[in-house]
């Protein structure tokens, strides 16, 4: 649909170069297998909440409790299954439903009531932030009994066999080919013109090798994390939601132009709670994997996680107005963030100036955006 | 620190107009000039080739079908385009001027004043009169007597009943624009730019604001006008250029040019019917209004009392009236989109409308084209095609998913019929032009399929040969059995292009006219409410 962000990714690519670049020479850990694979996991988890922000976001609204939110619906599933004795996949169902329901909540506020989304999350914040630490009374709550494994602890430490992530690679690869394929008939049946033939295969090709390449790396340590592949199918998923359905073209015209919206006929206040409400999902899922990489509930889980997501929808081009951004460019932030934070770990920065740095990198981030905007 | 009035303007109360203003102009010097100017953007000549003079005392106006390259003409001489960026040469007072920036060409006197207000709507009159200029105390801090008492002289130069410390908000969009250009004259303005003043303007304050600029060619004040209307051109211009395709076609004295030829150097083709009607025998009811009170839902107030109509399949509905008399509130109620209704009720072929969920109204059939597209009508970031589909994505999905080859089609459809000039579907259709714009809004109307199609205003500062094309869609519509309401501040249009006429006179209907017995006095005197002829219906 918009054709300028091609620039602004490419700008974010070579920082993401060039920042990968410092890190890696600086500690040679950082490109070794087991760096990578903990770095792919940090991805998934900041990338999967990210995304869900970048729903809220385009159309017009924001969620500064998805943090709080991740802490609270992690640390509900792991007291049901650490102090409740629930199976796993019950407990994660049950947070995961409450989820749905408060966020569905929240956006029913902001549209019937006109409470402005900034202010009904900011209080979801706090709410959240103190509910819980009630629900997990301060303590630390593994999540799951006696160091067994459950679903919720193989959510950060599942890797697919070896065998078996060749082979996701090559259906993934099939399916981008049949895809390519039948796009490209679409355009010729449309007289848009299409890339050339060779061109076409050439860049299938180098995805193509990139998949195996992934998997090749991936392998190394365990396999390819299973964290990875729910980012994959989130990612996927509302991808085609933006792109390819009604409800995400509504999401695109609400952020663009509000009262056209409601005059071109568009559910506004349906189609904004459809948004909080898959946020409330995703923030269940993100407070399930953060947790579970953590490996137990406390009271520092998801902590300013809103501000990470903001900053990678941010950074990879989505408009703070509404109406402007693609899961590519989200994905790329979130790489961004994730990159920095793992890399500054790894040298044993100090928690002050991994700060400073994070704050510094979103501001150059929105600085770059605007002057290449122009 | 030019917080007081400028000198150019007598100190005296409102001055008489000059019995004759072309024996000031004649003679007089090239204030302003362009010569042999020629702007290109990356893969468009937007000028090529336009020489322009403006006189000391003068107002010239400046016509030609949007795209012509009027906007681009004035962004130069406002520095908005800098020196360097064009070719050409640009003379003020016969020196060449090489402005870098606005700021450099308002010091030479030059002021624009836009068709999109630049006002900022909570502060007062006087506050944005003054807004960056604002006079001081010896302490820095701003001088708010001051600001107060230099606004009420300048509002009171110019015998403009308004009050300084009014908030602009609570200004009709008539006032806004005086205001403005006190605003501009404020800081010592000798050439106004007025670019579609009256475009949002109804016809008595139009005759204000020609006043007043008649007022100030009398004291010396050039002014370009750029309009599409040109009756007020010929009423206030001293002399006319004409653009077409970015050159400048001819300039001519008023005296020596008429309407037609005007119209004949802007579109390249003589117009023989401005307002092509084709009437068609009207068949069934199809939208049946009875009694209908609105109120406004914020104030509570009542806005519309005792509407009826019918409106029968096949023919042009035209709803006039002056500013405020509620015509854009009814459509905008009809729609469900405005209003909170009292009683009343409104039928779409047989089947009861909802008065809060335009979803609803959209799908039984009726379909609003708003007066003010660029707010209600259009995503402007977005591309064509986006636009165009926007209210018709329901039809055009398929398991859950927009089919794209179905999108393209049908949006390739009307964009081919409505002759939409644009590089294509994926283009942002924030940068067409203002008639593009409005084709790609009735588009996205008319892709609904819908039985009822309602226009508020559509052709509202757009040039004539896009007036001509959009009047052709109304044609085609009727001739297809679907029911126009057609609403207009110009009555020219709406005696033109309506089978039949209801005027409003403040949110009542002050009368029906069948299109044999509609006269511009009966229309007017309908509308303010003096007498009412015999209903129609």
């Amino acid at each position: 649909m918009n054709k300028q962000p091609a620039i602004r990714d490419f700008s974010i690519a070579i920082v993401l170069v060039a920042v990968a670049a410092l890190f890696a020479v600086l500690s040679p850990q950082f490109l070794g297998p087991r760096n990578l694979s903990l770095l792919l996991i940090e991805l998934s988890i900041t990338a999967t909440l990210a995304l869900g922000m970048l729903l809220v976001i385009l159309p017009g609204h924001i969620d500064l409790s998805a943090g709080s939110g991740v802490g609270l619906l992690g640390g509900i599933a792991a007291v049901l299954v650490f102090q409740n004795q629930w199976p796993a996949p019950l407990a994660l169902a049950a947070a995961f439903v409450a989820g749905l329901l408060i966020w569905r909540a929240m956006g029913w506020l902001i549209v019937r009531e006109r409470i402005p989304s900034f202010i009904i999350t900011l209080a979801g914040l706090l709410v959240f932030k103190g509910l819980f630490w009630l629900v997990i009374q301060n303590s630390t709550v593994p999540i799951v009994q006696g160091g067994g494994t459950n679903l919720y602890s193989l959510l950060t430490t599942c890797y697919l066999p070896q065998a078996a992530g060749y082979a996701l690679a090559t259906v993934v690869a099939v399916c981008l080919a049949w895809l390519k394929i039948a796009s490209r008939r679409r355009r010729l049946q449309c007289g848009f013109e299409v890339e050339s033939g060779p061109a076409s295969f050439l860049k299938w090709l180098v995805a193509a090798q990139f998949l195996v390449l992934f998997v090749a790396v991936t392998n190394q340590f365990r396999g390819v994390p299973l964290a990875v592949l729910i980012l994959g199918a989130v990612a996927t998923v509302i991808h085609i939601l933006t792109r390819h359905t009604p409800f995400g073209r509504h999401l695109y015209a609400i952020g663009g132009n509000e009262e056209a919206a409601v005059v071109s006929g568009i559910p506004v206040r349906a189609t904004v709670i459809g948004a909080f409400t898959l946020m409330g999902a995703i923030v269940a899922l993100t407070g399930f994997m953060q947790t579970a990489y953590a490996g137990a509930s406390t009271t520092t889980v998801g902590e300013l996680m809103e501000l990470d997501a903001i900053a990678a929808c941010v950074i990879g081009g989505v408009g703070l107005k509404g109406g402007r951004g693609s899961v590519m460019g989200v994905l790329f932030g979130a790489l961004l963030m994730a990159v920095l934070l793992n890399g500054m770990t790894l040298l044993a920065v100090s928690p002050e100036f991994k700060f400073i740095t994070r704050g510094l990198v979103l501001a150059v981030a929105v600085w770059m955006d605007v002057r290449l905007s122009k | 620190m030019l917080w007081w009035v400028p000198d150019c303007i007598p100190a005296s109360p409102f001055m008489a107009p000059q019995s004759n203003p072309a024996a000031a102009v004649a003679g007089s010097a090239k204030l302003l000039e362009a010569r042999g100017i020629v702007k290109k953007f990356p893969g468009v000549v937007a000028l090529g080739g336009v020489s322009f003079d403006l006189r000391k005392g003068e107002i010239h106006a400046l016509c030609g079908e949007n795209g012509a390259g009027k906007s681009t003409l004035i962004k130069l001489l406002s520095g908005i385009h800098p020196h360097g960026t064009y070719e050409g040469s640009l003379l003020v007072n016969g020196r060449e001027a090489a402005f870098a920036s606005l700021q450099d060409a308002e010091k030479e006197g030059i002021a624009v004043i836009y068709q999109e207000l630049a006002l900022v709507d909570d502060m007062t009159v006087a506050e944005n009169i003054f807004l960056g200029n604002e006079p001081r105390t010896r302490f820095g801090l701003i001088d708010w007597d001051r600001v107060n008492s230099a606004a009420r002289e300048l509002l009171d130069r110019f015998q403009l009943p308004i009050d300084p410390s009014t908030p602009v908000r609570d200004l009709g969009v008539g006032r806004k624009q005086l205001v403005e250009i006190v605003k501009a004259l404020s800081k010592n303005s000798l050439i106004l730019i007025l670019d579609e003043p009256t475009a949002a303007l109804a016809e008595a304050e139009v005759s204000v604001l020609l006043g007043i600029l008649k007022d100030l060619r009398a004291r010396g004040i050039s002014c370009i006008y750029i309009s599409h209307k040109l009756k007020e051109v010929f009423a206030v211009a001293d002399r006319i250029t004409i653009l077409r395709d970015g050159v400048s076609i001819a300039t001519s004295d008023k005296d020596s040019i008429d309407a037609a030829g005007v119209i004949r150097h802007m579109v390249g083709r003589e117009i023989s019917d401005l307002f092509p009607r084709r009437a068609h025998p009207p068949g069934d009811v199809v939208l049946e209004v009875r009694n209908l009170n609105v109120a406004d839902s914020a104030t509570g107030r009542l806005m519309l009392q005792d509407i009826s109509f019918e409106l029968l399949a096949g023919e042009v509905l035209g709803f006039g009236g002056l500013m405020g008399a509620g015509r854009t509130e009814l459509l905008m109620h009809l729609f469900g989109v405005w209003g909170r209704r009292l009683g009343g009720e409104v039928r779409l072929l047989g089947q009861s409308l909802p008065a809060d969920s335009p979803g609803t109204v959209l799908r039984a059939g009726l379909a609003l084209v708003s007066e003010d597209r660029r707010r209600f009508g259009l995503v402007l970031e977005q591309s064509v095609g986006f636009n165009l589909s926007l209210s018709s994505l329901a039809s055009l999905t398929r398991g859950g998913l927009i089919d794209p080859v179905a999108e393209f089609g049908r949006n390739r459809h009307f964009f081919d019929s409505l002759r939409v000039k644009s590089p294509g579907l994926d283009y942002p259709v924030g940068k067409l032009s203002g008639g593009n714009q409005q084709k790609v809004v009735i588009g996205k109307a008319l892709m609904t399929g819908p039985r009822v199609v309602f226009l508020d205003e559509p052709t509202r500062g757009i040039d004539v040969g896009a007036k001509l094309e959009i009047y052709e869609t109304i044609n085609t519509l009727t001739t297809s059995g679907k029911a126009v309401v057609l609403v207009s501040s110009e009555l020219p249009e709406l005696m033109g292009m309506s089978d039949r006429i209801i005027m409003l006179n403040s949110g009542r209907i002050g009368g029906g006219f069948a299109r044999a017995e509609a006269t511009a006095d009966r229309l007017l005197a309908a509308a303010v409410g003096q007498k009412l002829p015999p209903n129609l219906s």
